[in-house]
């Protein structure tokens, strides 16, 4: 009689616990505008040039867009896993 | 809708009122043993006992589910709270890359102009010393190409 006192007492005193607390997490942030868009082609060399100075000029400008590139991506994957850190740790 | 009225209904109420309707439910039912054992109110009894009885049960059962919402209520309050840390943190995040995206751009096109500055420096005498055969611009500029088409 005791134990079944006990277990109705316990039962009861649960009360509402089959009620959750609202799922709560934070939104993902948005992308900084300057990592949405994407690389540019290389620049090509006006064909009918027969200047060094101009394929020099593009070549250089071509290293240049890829360094531009690079940082892009360098930098969208530091974006990208730093937010998930961030992320999984409030999950 | 019945739910969030009865929500809002119970929210009002303050918590020491179960333990407070548990406690006077015990009293009466108690006190309805000793009214039984007078004959005049023996018949009262038999419905004072169970509403006693009902009135302890509802009590003890409003006072846990007080308990539990307390518990959520702590809950969802750190939850929130870890919540604006993260988005801080989110933004601060945000920020910082962006920041370093604007210093490596710079430094990037500093550099490309003075390779530009460069070029223009001794573009008369390279010119001068080599012409270009087209085939060479033809080869540079096939590799230049994005092999898997134009990007969108």
């Amino acid at each position: 009689m005791k134990k079944l006192l006990v277990i109705s007492l316990i039962v009861l005193l649960n009360g509402c616990s089959s009620v959750t607390g609202p799922k709560m997490t934070m939104t993902w942030p948005d992308t900084p505008p300057d990592l949405k868009t994407a690389c540019p082609d290389l620049a090509q060399v006006d064909p009918n040039t027969t200047k060094l100075s101009d394929a020099l000029g593009v070549i250089t400008s071509n290293y240049s867009q890829y360094y531009l590139c690079k940082d892009k991506v360098d930098n969208w994957l530091d974006w990208y896993n730093t937010q998930q850190k961030i992320y999984n740790s409030v999950k | 809708m019945f739910n969030w009225l009865l929500e809002q209904a119970l929210g009002f109420l303050p918590v020491w009122i179960w333990p407070a309707t548990a406690g006077a439910g015990t009293v009466v039912y108690f006190f309805s043993h000793i009214l039984a054992t007078f004959p005049n109110f023996k018949p009262y009894t038999a419905f004072i006992k169970p509403v006693a009885f009902i009135t302890i049960l509802v009590g003890v059962f409003m006072y846990g589910g007080a308990g539990v919402t307390e518990i959520l209520q702590a809950q969802i309050k750190e939850q929130e709270a870890k919540i604006a840390v993260a988005q801080q943190a989110s933004s601060d995040a945000n920020t910082a890359v962006q920041t370093k995206i604007v210093t490596h751009t710079k430094v990037i096109h500093d550099t490309q102009v003075v390779y530009q500055e460069k070029i223009k420096e001794v573009e008369k005498k390279i010119d001068a010393d080599c012409k270009v055969d087209p085939e060479a611009i033809t080869i540079l500029n096939g590799a230049a190409k994005n092999p898997l088409g134009a990007t969108k």
